[in-house]
C-alpha cells in the first residue's frame, strides 16, 4: 500500500471515530460561535465589525484549534491503539499526515462557522469574496491542524497537559496568524487581489513549512 | 567525555578534571574576557563614541542591544543544531549542548527584551509596539525556549522529555530567518540593518568599532557561559548516572 493510501486510511479512520463521538467538533464549534457572540456583545457598539473581524476570526480559530488539538490522541492513547498503530508497517510520515488531515476537517469547519458567525453578529453586509476567504483560511487551517497534531502529542505526555499547549504552539503559530489576519482584513475591506496576494503567498509558504517540519519531526516524538 | 571531580579555577567549585577541567578553565577564561570587554564597551559608549545625530543619546543602548540580540540568535541556533544532532545521532552531548545554549538564549533574549523597550520608550514614545514584528518575534523566540524548559521538566520519562524539548528547540530556531528579514520585508518602526546590508556597513568608524568590540565581548561571554554550563551539565549527569543508574539524565 502506498504512503498516500495509508494517509487516507488513517485520516478516514480518525474522522469516522470523530464523527461517531462528535464531542470534539461540537465543542470546538460551540466555543467559536460563543466567542463570536461575546465579541459582538462586548465590542459591537464600540467598533466597526469590518475593522476588527479579521483579528477576531483568526484569534477564535487559533484558540478553538488549540483547545481541540490536545484531544487528538486521547482516545487512541487510552486504549493503547496508538502504540499498535506505531507498530504497524506504516511510515511515521504517513501517520502524521493522516492525523493532520483528520485534524484539518474540524479546524476548517470551525473557520467556516466562525466566519459566518462574525458576519452575522457584527452585521457585516458585504464581508468580501467567499472564495478569497477560503483561499486564506485553508492554508491557515492546514498550518493549525499540522501544528496541533505535533504539539498535541507532546502535551499528551506532559504533566502540565493542555495548559502547556499555548506556550508551545503560540510562538510557532504567530507568523501564521499574523499573515492570515493581515490577508483576511484586506478581504473584509474589499482590497484588490494585488494587496492580498503577498500575505496569502507567505501564508501558504508557512503552512507547507509547518506540515513538512511536522512530518520530519513526528518520527522523533514517537520513537521508543 | 566523563568529568571527574576536581577543583575549579576561581571559587573552589568542584567541576571535574581532565577534558572537563580544561573545558571549564576555557569557559571561565572566555567568560572573564567577555565581561572585561563589555565593561570596556561601557567606557567607550560613555566617553568615546560620538552621539548619533538623529536619535541622540538614546542610540547608545544600541551597542548593548544589538550584540545581545546576535548572541541570543547564535545561542538559539546552537540549541537548534545541537537538538537536531541529538535527535539524529542519539548522542547525549547534543542534548547537553542544547540545554547549555538554550539557557544562554534565555539570558541574552532577556537582555534584548529589556533594552529594546527602554530604547523604544524614548525613540517611539512607547515601551512596546505589537506592530513591530522583530521585537514581537524575539519575544516569541524567548517563549519558545521557555517552553523548551517547561516540556523537559514536565514529562515523566526523561528520554522522552529530551526528545520533545529538542523538537521545540528546532521549531523555535526556524523563526530566526523570519526575524532577520522582517525589518526589510515589512515596514516597521525598527531601524533597518546597519551592518549586514547589501551595501556594506553604513555606520561611521567609531560607532562600527564600538559595535564590533561589543559584539566580540558578547560572543566571548556566550561561549564562556555555554562551556561552563556544558561542563556542569556533564558533571551532574555523570553524578546522577553513578548514584541512580536507572534514571540517567533526569536532572534536567
Amino acid at each position: 500500500m502506498t504512503s498516500l493510501r495509508w494517509i487516507g486510511v488513517i485520516a478516514w479512520k480518525d474522522l469516522r471515530a470523530e464523527f461517531r463521538s462528535g464531542g470534539r467538533i461540537a465543542a470546538m464549534i460551540s466555543f467559536s460561535v460563543l466567542a463570536c457572540f461575546l465579541f459582538s456583545f462586548s465590542l459591537g457598539s464600540l467598533v466597526a465589525g469590518r475593522d476588527v473581524a479579521a483579528g477576531l476570526l483568526w484569534l477564535t480559530v487559533l484558540l478553538a484549534s488549540i483547545s481541540g488539538a490536545g484531544r487528538t490522541f486521547d482516545a487512541e492513547e487510552e486504549d493503547g491503539a496508538f502504540r499498535h498503530l506505531l507498530l504497524s508497517p506504516v511510515s511515521r510520515h504517513a501517520i502524521f499526515l493522516g492525523k493532520a488531515a483528520a485534524n484539518l476537517v474540524p479546524v476548517t469547519l470551525v473557520a467556516a462557522f466562525t466566519l459566518f458567525a462574525l458576519t452575522l453578529f457584527f452585521r457585516i453586509a458585504a464581508p468580501g469574496s467567499v472564495a478569497l476567504h477560503a483561499a486564506i483560511l485553508l492554508p491557515g487551517a492546514i498550518g493549525l491542524a499540522a501544528a496541533g497534531t505535533l504539539f498535541g502529542l507532546i502535551s499528551r505526555h506532559s504533566s502540565l497537559g493542555d495548559s502547556l499547549l499555548p506556550a508551545l504552539t503560540f510562538p510557532a503559530l504567530v507568523p501564521l496568524v499574523f499573515f492570515g489576519a493581515t490577508a483576511s482584513s484586506r478581504v473584509f475591506l474589499d482590497r484588490p487581489w494585488a494587496e492580498i496576494s503577498g500575505p496569502a503567498r507567505l501564508l501558504w509558504g508557512i503552512a507547507i513549512g509547518v506540515v513538512a517540519v511536522g512530518a520530519l519531526l513526528f518520527r522523533y516524538l514517537t520513537d521508543d | 567525555m566523563h568529568a571527574q571531580e576536581a577543583t575549579g579555577p576561581r571559587h573552589g567549585m568542584r567541576i571535574g578534571h581532565g577534558n572537563g577541567g580544561r573545558l571549564a578553565y576555557l569557559g571561565f577564561g572566555l567568560a572573564a574576557a567577555g565581561v572585561a570587554t563589555i565593561l570596556l564597551v561601557h567606557w567607550l559608549v560613555a566617553f568615546w563614541v560620538p552621539t548619533e545625530a538623529a536619535q541622540g543619546v538614546v542610540q547608545r543602548i544600541f551597542y548593548i542591544h544589538v550584540p545581545a540580540a546576535w548572541a541570543c540568535f547564535l545561542a538559539a541556533t546552537v540549541a537548534g543544531l545541537a537538538s537536531a544532532a541529538y535527535l539524529w545521532l542519539e548522542d547525549e552531548r547534543g542534548d547537553m549542548a542544547a540545554v547549555a545554549a538554550a539557557e544562554a538564549a534565555l539570558v541574552f533574549g532577556a537582555i534584548v527584551l529589556l533594552t529594546g523597550p527602554l530604547w523604544g520608550r524614548i525613540a517611539w514614545g512607547a515601551y512596546w509596539d505589537w506592530g513591530e514584528l522583530r521585537l514581537t518575534l524575539t519575544l516569541l523566540l524567548w517563549f519558545s525556549y521557555l517552553g523548551y524548559f517547561l516540556i523537559r521538566g514536565s514529562v515523566a520519562d526523561p528520554r522522552k522529555g529530551k526528545r520533545f524539548a529538542a523538537v521545540v528547540a528546532i521549531i523555535g530556531v526556524l523563526s530566526i530567518p523570519l526575524n532577520h528579514v522582517s525589518v526589510v520585508w515589512f515596514r516597521s518602526l525598527h531601524p533597518e540593518p546597519v551592518v549586514f546590508n547589501p551595501e556594506g556597513p553604513s555606520l561611521p568608524g567609531e560607532m562600527l568599532a564600538t559595535l564590533l568590540t561589543s559584539l566580540a565581548g558578547f560572543m566571548m561571554l556566550f561561549l564562556g557561559l555555554f562551556t561552563i554550563r556544558y561542563v556542569i551539565e556533564n558533571h551532574l549527569r555523570h553524578r546522577n548516572r553513578t548514584s541512580q543508574p536507572d534514571n540517567s539524565g533526569a536532572l534536567t
